[in-house]
């Protein structure tokens, strides 16, 4: 037994306890337990990370001739850290008060913790997977662990939500059973090193078939255009922490496999020479396109949104733009950049989803507009969706800030103008929709219904902290985590980047967060001490002592601005939302229903027997003709 | 071992004496069917090992082949026999108003079924295929509501074209050969590769196909399978259509297998599934979905069937298997959720179980992993990439084109069992035994898991005999073999 048949064994001996445990109580500390212990394992397993090693699992399946099996890269490895901290998060944040709430609201507690279970086993499956094979199957185990975190929820909306996901992710599986056809049929395996292999061996438009049905499959997964639509809504139908969960991670699945598939053993040099139209376009920029593309339109969409939780998911969409945009520049930075988004958008994320989940456990309500000015009441909460908007906007010191930064110098650098102009609208987007969220949430004026909230309890108050850690952490000190990204890279054969303890060394123009943060704090600092100690005396003032719009505001007349956010940004972009994508889904079930009437009509038929005479008439009469066509 | 005769000649003796005993206690006629099927299921499982790799053959009233009635016995035929037996005696109507009538169509129909099984001459083929066809009008006539009579109606007309073809079929065959020994056939096959003999194929398949849902022959299925009960949908739908398949596949593997009549169909499989999870998608209550579901699932069995050799052969099985184990199990849970789709919303809180075992059945019938479906599905799609004929290509497209169309249809259904406004009516009274068999079924489908490597093994071994004609010639004609002309 390697460390890796150790972990499989604990992750399989959680997953057991957490269905068998009834107990409520037993079973929340149980199953954060076992998620510490995971990290251990994984921590144990760092070997993996820091020196690109690969652990094989002794255990192997054998089935129609067909061997699967499981390892650990530094991939896997950064992947799996990931899922588990998150999954560890969200099960400490569930296992107090949360859950309390949770089951007297009608909630299966139980089920929900099994229902995070099964997504972290399934995740772990999937990022271990050896072959096409063990990937293809759980590829499947996590689309329908999240399926089952979908459908928790009793909201009708939730369960259309989950439905539609279960559409969108069976064609994705569909898809990538088609280029596992493509895979065996050139050479009647289904290991990873047959990619490239019968990628080699192809015309240039399998080719082409080969890339885009491996990317439709993944891109699914992970939300990118033109498959959005389901995302946002089935993650942001789910039980709280589940949500935060899967906003987190469960998409980046689709990244992973990306990056496993098509970087590694496609190999982004060979869709470099898959030209689409010369010289402008070739498969890899299109990929990139589309990746920027991603990360502008959800994002505005997010910006529209008035419940938090959607407009989070929204950003979920979007942000993983960035990480395939910085994949796909194919060089060491944006490379290293995009991986990073990875940990940090996971981090803030998770830290942010949690805080309108707390908010919801306080006010129970996720809707912009009936929020505000909770900051007197939930001061440390405040101060965690602070931290986590500054890391999903990318601004310093946070780590948003550096992967993203990361990626915009690579696109500079690549001569990627426009693409870098695309990657910047989408974080103006953002900046302006995190705004409106702890704006709307926590700023203005408190309302009269929400007087008597107070701060949420330490089991939920522990993870939220614990992430905004880390959130902090990460961006002041990405050498933390650049030796994991380095190693990654060296896997999976991209140029390595140069680190340190404060960012990289780059021959352009590097980075060092430490100085970044060091500057920033230090400017804050001045202004402090101006501010204090030789301005004028400061005054404190009431929450409800405020103006808006040139006119006072008193405690008798509340006022809080945050219905029709925008307007004028609005008046002039609003033409925009068309809905164009959900009119090619109706297009497509319209087309779908005509066929579809036809054969209908076609079973309905008034004369069967006529039927089946024309059918014989025809098949003997083309019988004939072939046969005298063949004889002359 | 000549004792396996009793397969067709017991159920046919009791389902005449039947009504003769009803006349005198109606209690032992009721007794009669089951104890019969049960002492079938006894005589295959007890022949079993004594089967040879080789099978072998009953040779009927002393004349030897190519004259006189043959049956030929191998692990193929015996497995369907088993799978008779058990089928029938799980759909078996217990109910205590059932006439013994009803009981001597049953076992009309387990006999008629053996002996398509068995046989192994055209012409006995064609007696017992209509003797099914027969035993399943009555059937089907004597449910109780007017739509089953129509549905009836049109079955009778459509079945008995096709009979019609079937015998025109035959009977060019025999004008070209003068014979209806397949395996005597299966040496004279230069003579069958001809215009006439094509069409004769033809003709038999159309005939043939009727019953086995293939693609423009199928118009009788959804009324038939929407009016009637469910237990008996799941016995035609599951078992029935299966052996009619078989036939088609017997004959086309002995005689017909040339490269062209396997890509007729392949479209035709293809036409199938497409058009039958289409208006599967369009359906609004439980039953209309599972039957044009069903006819998908034929054509998917066609699909496989058309690819060349053994590998074809033993995908087919393994889906003909699987198939019966899911549909039948979804048209016996059916027995308790039928009704339209608004009728079963919030199912789910009634019968937690019922609705469990139903996402068990479509997770396997969409190929999910781990089921078993989905490792039916994918060696199917694998070695549909690997033949060298882009019609086959384009089957992988239209395949996993009409998987998504049923996954959508069948997780709407889900969407509204567990939806959370109460039934707006009670459905049909719960009949517990058809839903304990819905549960074993799922279970078998569970366990069969386990065994994946041995029973793809079994599959394989089968398929081998079934595909190879020398067996079966050597078994029949063993005098063929020493070169003399019988």
């Amino acid at each position: 037994m390697n460390l890796l048949d150790q972990f499989f064994v604990i992750v399989a001996v959680a997953l057991i306890s957490i269905a068998m445990l009834r107990n409520i109580k037993v079973n929340s500390i149980v199953s954060t337990l076992w998620y510490v212990l995971m990290v251990v394992m994984l921590a144990r397993m760092s070997s993996v990370a820091y020196n690109a090693d690969t652990i094989t699992s002794a255990f192997s399946i054998e089935l129609l001739g067909f061997r699967m099996y499981w390892k650990f890269t530094a991939l896997s490895w950064f992947f799996s850290i990931i899922t588990v901290v998150s999954a560890l998060a969200s099960s400490l944040f569930m296992s107090g008060d949360w859950g309390k709430q949770y089951r007297q609201q009608g909630g299966n507690y139980g089920l929900l913790q099994l229902a995070l279970i099964l997504n972290v086993v399934s995740m772990l499956i999937l990022l271990a997977s050896g072959d096409l094979l063990s990937l293809f199957i759980g590829w499947e185990f996590v689309s329908w662990a999240s399926f089952l975190m979908m459908v928790l929820m009793p909201s009708k909306t939730a369960k259309k939500a989950a439905v539609k996901y279960v559409i969108y992710a069976i064609v994705g599986a569909m898809a990538l059973l088609a280029a596992l056809a493509m895979v065996y049929a050139s050479s009647g395996s289904l290991d990873f090193t047959q990619i490239t292999d019968a990628f080699i061996q192809m015309t240039d438009n399998m080719k082409f078939g080969f890339v885009l049905l491996f990317f439709i499959g993944f891109a699914i997964k992970m939300g990118l255009l033109p498959f959005h639509l389901w995302q946002a809504v089935a993650y942001a139908e789910t039980p709280g922490p589940g949500a935060a969960f899967l906003g987190a991670i469960s998409s980046r699945m689709g990244l992973f496999t990306i990056l496993v598939v098509i970087v590694q053993f496609i190999g982004l040099g060979n869709l470099e020479e898959m030209n689409i139209a010369l010289p402008y376009l070739n498969m890899k920029s299109l990929l990139a396109w589309i990746a920027a593309l991603t990360t502008i339109i959800p994002t505005y969409i997010a910006l529209q949104q008035h419940d938090a939780k959607r407009l989070l998911a929204w950003h979920g969409v979007g942000q993983g733009g960035y990480m395939l945009l910085g994949i796909m520049m194919y060089d060491s930075i944006g490379s290293a950049g995009g991986l990073m988004h990875v940990l940090n958008h996971a981090s803030y994320q998770a830290a942010l989803f949690l805080t309108v989940v707390a908010v919801v456990y306080r006010t129970g309500t996720s809707d912009l507009n009936k929020l505000g000015g909770l900051v007197t009441q939930m001061p440390l909460t405040f101060l965690v969706m602070l931290i986590g908007i500054i890391g999903l906007a990318g601004l310093p010191p946070m780590n948003g800030f550096v992967s993203k930064w990361m990626v915009y110098r690579s696109l500079l650098v690549n001569g990627e103008p426009l693409l870098f102009v695309a990657a910047v609208l989408g974080t103006l987007g953002t900046i302006l929709s995190v705004y409106k969220l702890i704006h709307n949430t926590f700023l203005g004026q408190l309302r009269v219904e929400h007087q008597q909230v107070r701060e949420v309890p330490w089991s939920m108050m522990v993870p939220m902290l614990g992430l905004s850690v880390i959130v902090f952490i990460t961006g002041f000190m990405p050498g933390l985590i650049l030796p994991w990204i380095a190693s990654i890279q060296e896997t999976i054969g991209l140029p390595v980047v140069t680190y340190h303890l404060g960012g990289i060394e780059y021959a352009k123009g590097g980075l060092d967060m430490i100085w970044v943060s060091g500057i920033l704090f230090y400017g804050f600092g001045v202004g402090a001490l101006i501010f204090y100690f030789l301005g004028g005396k400061a005054k404190r003032i009431h929450q409800y002592d405020n103006y808006a719009g040139g006119h006072f505001l008193s405690s008798e007349v509340k006022y809080h601005y945050s219905n029709n956010f925008y307007p004028g940004l609005m008046h002039l972009i609003g033409n925009w939302y068309r809905g164009s994508f959900k009119w090619m889904e109706n297009v497509i079930v319209s087309a779908l229903s005509f066929v579809s009437k036809l054969f209908e009509n076609m079973y309905r038929s008034r004369q069967p027997v006529m039927l089946l005479v024309l059918v014989a008439v025809v098949a003997l009469f083309s019988i004939y003709k072939n046969y005298s066509g063949a004889g002359s | 071992m000549n004792h396996l005769i009793l397969l067709v000649v017991l159920p046919l003796l009791s389902a005449f004496i039947i009504p003769v005993v009803a006349k005198h206690s109606l209690t032992i006629s009721r007794l009669i069917g089951p104890v019969v099927l049960v002492f079938i299921l006894a005589l295959v499982v007890l022949s079993w090992n004594s089967v040879g790799s080789n099978g072998f053959a009953i040779f009927l009233g002393g004349f030897l082949p190519p004259v006189g009635i043959v049956f030929y016995i191998d692990h193929f035929s015996l497995m369907l026999s088993g799978l008779i037996a058990g089928m029938l005696l799980i759909v078996w109507p217990w109910n205590s108003y059932v006439a013994p009538r009803q009981y001597s169509l049953y076992m009309l129909l387990t006999a008629a079924s053996f002996g398509l099984v068995l046989s192994a001459d055209l012409f006995n083929l064609y007696v017992f295929y209509e003797l099914l066809a027969v035993a399943t009008y009555g059937l089907i006539a004597r449910q109780k509501n007017p739509a089953a009579a129509v549905a009836a109606l049109r079955y009778l007309f459509v079945s008995a074209t096709g009979s019609a073809m079937l015998l025109l079929g035959i009977a060019i065959i025999y004008t070209l050969t003068g014979t209806l020994n397949i395996a005597h056939l299966a040496t004279m096959t230069d003579q069958l590769h001809g215009l006439a003999g094509l069409s004769a194929f033809a003709l038999i398949v159309i005939g043939a196909g009727v019953k086995a849902e293939m693609f423009l022959l199928n118009t009788w299925v959804p009324e038939v399978y929407s009016t009637i009960e469910t237990p008996l949908a799941a016995l035609l739908a599951g078992l029935i259509s299966k052996l009619a398949t078989v036939l088609i596949i017997r004959v086309l593997l002995m005689l017909f297998q040339q490269s062209e009549v396997l890509q007729m169909l392949l479209v035709v499989g293809v036409f199938g599934v497409i058009s039958g999870e289409m208006v599967a998608w369009r359906a609004k209550d439980m039953l209309r979905m599972l039957s044009f579901s069903s006819i998908a699932q034929l054509g998917m069995i066609f699909i496989a069937f058309s690819i060349a050799g053994e590998v074809g052969l033993w995908i087919g099985l393994a889906m003909m298997l699987h198939h019966l184990l899911v549909k039948g199990g979804l048209f016996l849970l059916a027995d308790k959720m039928q009704g339209s789709f608004d009728n079963l919303r919030g199912y789910a809180k009634r019968s937690a179980m019922a609705v469990a075992i139903f996402i068990i059945f479509i997770l396997s019938l969409l190929g999910i992993p781990p089921f078993p479906g989905f490792w039916i599905k994918l060696m199917l799609i694998l070695n549909l990439a690997e033949q060298n004929n882009t019609l086959y290509h384009y089957a992988i497209g239209f395949i996993l084109l009409a998987t998504v169309i049923e996954a959508a249809y069948l997780f709407k259904l889900v969407r509204y069992l567990f939806q959370d406004e109460e039934a707006a009516t009670i459905v049909s009274t719960p009949k517990s035994l058809t839903f304990w068999y819905a549960q074993i079924f799922a279970l078998v489908l569970l366990v069969s898991l386990a065994f994946i490597s041995p029973i793809s093994n079994r599959l394989k071994d089968m398929a081998s005999q079934v595909a190879n004609p020398d067996i079966y010639i050597n078994t029949i004609l063993p005098s063929h073999l020493s070169g003399g002309n019988p």
